[in-house]
């Protein structure tokens, strides 16, 4: 332990708590930025949306306590329904393909004899180091519905063109492929740290028994990398619902409402239409339905680490 | 170990392989690239034209001249410079303290503490930030952009356990005994041991804070305080999209970030994989 790092030692224990807290001023002077700017940024903020869930308030003029009535409207909120409709879609989506993606480029990084790793991985990362507003507009000119090079490419194998970005049905597919484009890279990284953490001596065993490159990967790597999965699955689950710059610029929720996800649809509400309180009551629901998936999911995910092989 | 693919044909393949799939993922940087030097009639020309025929600079003019693009540039450089300064200041001076007074009354409390607040998400508390950046006068400041997050929690978690690990008390005590003040330990022992972990967090910071969009719209209201993500996205949208002037200003502000990325990626991946390991 780190206890011989501290002012004075253990010697004088029998002091009072009070002399121990005065004789540790600068710790606590030194974590005090942290809680000065959380009291403000985030321990208020927190407070005061709780508050305003209760109440009607535009921002500018005064508030009206309207108790439960902010709850009552969701229920009968058709485009709150809708937008987390979109949001379980995209993430279906792309959750799948870019989880097998990554974790199939992870398994290639992975292998020992691979020149040029550095170089693969830096392109598959790449994508989620950019902004995203730049790269959703380019990808508003491959998905272009005549002259893009997605449909130009389309053509040349004979198939028909697709309207990306301007049909309902194909929107979301849209949306999906920017957002695996973005995020496998991430995904794979998480994933090669995961599988860097078995030791070789679970491979060596197997190998010994007999058992093959695909048994070995069914049977020792994917149930050793279920806590990885379990941790990109939480990261998606929390990418999906709070997404934002994607569909704010490479569809902006459109057409009509199709590709609107929670996060946009709470932006919109937010500062679209300035329904602070009505906003603040949709906010607080959501992620604390989240939290509780996210939690039973943990619990799951902990509970039966060596059953069920489907981890992936 | 896993993939043993012994023949040379097999290692060729998994080559390929990658290598297809690498150029496929690199497609739109390419295209973005190309972009920046084609009128508006060769973006849209079909077929596509992999290599701008004839190349055009006047996309760089144009927006040079059309939009305050120097000045977007500058602001987002000051807000990332400030924000990733600020941010290391106080998460290595919080990280240092949970590390090195592990004695002081209440310090493991305070120290769950702050990783609680990691599950807030910021959705919840937006629109009071939001409502508190209108009241400090903040609002269409760079400040409002460099201060909110500064002090937060995961970085105060990884400043912590890297210096927890890496900085041997034995050092400490030795300035300690010489007569150095805590706040010079801190800063002249602590802080340039843990320059690892600290360039893994500032990159960390860094791309999140160039590419943030949402926070920018929100509170950057003129034109004189565009940041470079906001001034290309409100740059669209107006009747007719200019895209090679969008794909010059785009390239300006992708370039900083893939130099900053392949410079630090070693850390950068530290930094990121550093949550997985733990969970």
């Amino acid at each position: 332990m780190a206890d011989d790092g501290d002012l004075a030692g253990p010697a004088r224990r029998a002091r009072t708590r009070w002399a121990d807290v005065r004789r540790h001023w600068h710790f606590y002077v030194f974590i005090s930025p942290f809680f000065i700017l959380f009291a403000v940024f985030g321990l208020y903020p927190m407070l005061f949306s709780l508050y305003l869930a209760f109440v009607k308030w535009d921002g500018l003029t005064g508030m009206t306590w309207v108790g439960l009535a902010n709850f009552a409207t969701m229920l009968e909120d058709e485009i709150l329904a809708t937008s987390l409709w979109n949001t379980l879609v995209i993430g279906l989506l792309y959750v799948p393909p870019m989880m097998v993606l990554a974790f199939l480029f992870a398994l290639a990084l992975n292998v020992p004899w691979l020149k040029m790793r550095g170089a693969f991985r830096s392109a598959f990362f790449l994508p989620c180091v950019t902004p995203m507003v730049v790269i959703a507009i380019v990808f508003g000119l491959l998905y272009s519905p005549e002259r893009g090079l997605l449909n130009y490419t389309i053509g040349r194998i004979g198939l028909d063109p697709i309207p990306w970005l301007n049909s309902e049905a194909w929107s979301k597919v849209a949306v999906a492929i920017l957002v695996v484009w973005r995020w496998t890279g991430y995904n794979m990284v998480l994933m090669l740290a995961g599988l860097q953490g078995i030791p070789h001596e679970y491979y060596e065993a197997a190998k010994v028994d007999g058992a093959g490159a695909w048994q070995r990967v069914r049977h020792i790597t994917v149930p050793l990398m279920r806590p990885t999965f379990l941790f990109c699955g939480l990261l998606s689950l929390l990418g999906t619902v709070y997404m934002f710059d994607e569909v704010f610029v490479l569809t902006r929720g459109g057409p009509g409402i199709s590709s609107t996800n929670f996060g946009l649809y709470l932006f919109n509400i937010s500062f679209g239409d300035f329904r602070f309180g009505y906003a603040s009551s949709v906010a607080y629901t959501v992620a604390l339905a989240v939290f509780v998936i996210a939690l039973a999911a943990t619990r799951r995910g902990r509970a039966s680490p060596d059953e069920g092989e489907g981890g992936a | 170990m896993r993939h043993r693919i012994k023949t040379a044909a097999g290692k060729l393949s998994l080559y390929v392989v990658l290598a297809g799939l690498a150029l496929v993922f690199l497609v739109p940087f390419y295209w973005l690239a190309i972009s920046a030097f084609k009128s508006q009639g060769q973006i849209f020309s079909t077929p596509p034209q992999w290599v701008p025929s004839p190349w055009q600079w006047s996309n760089f003019e144009d927006i040079y001249r059309e939009t305050n693009i120097v000045r977007a540039f500058l602001n987002s450089c000051v807000i990332a410079v400030g924000h990733v300064t600020l941010s290391l200041f106080l998460c290595s001076l919080g990280g240092y303290a949970f590390a090195k007074y592990p004695n002081a009354p209440g310090g493991r409390k305070l120290f769950a503490f702050v990783l609680g607040t990691m599950m807030i998400p910021g959705a919840v508390t937006l629109i009071p930030t939001f409502v508190i950046l209108m009241k400090l006068q903040m609002v269409n400041t760079w400040w409002a952009m460099i201060v909110p997050g500064a002090a937060n929690a995961f970085g105060i978690f990884w400043m912590r356990q890297y210096i927890a690990a890496h900085v041997p008390n034995d050092l400490l005590h030795a300035a300690r005994i010489d007569g150095c003040s805590e706040f010079g330990i801190y800063w002249r022992v602590a802080l340039p041991i843990a320059r690892p972990a600290l360039a893994a967090l500032g990159i960390m910071l860094l791309i999140g804070t160039w590419n943030n969009l949402m926070m920018a719209f929100l509170l950057l209201r003129t034109k004189d305080m565009q940041t470079l993500p906001l001034l290309i996205y409100l740059l669209q949208g107006e009747t007719r999209t200019p895209f090679g002037m969008l794909m010059a200003g785009g390239l300006l502000t992708v370039v900083p970030m893939v130099v900053a990325f392949l410079v630090f990626q070693r850390q950068f991946i530290a930094g990121i994989t550093s949550g997985a390991i733990k969970a």
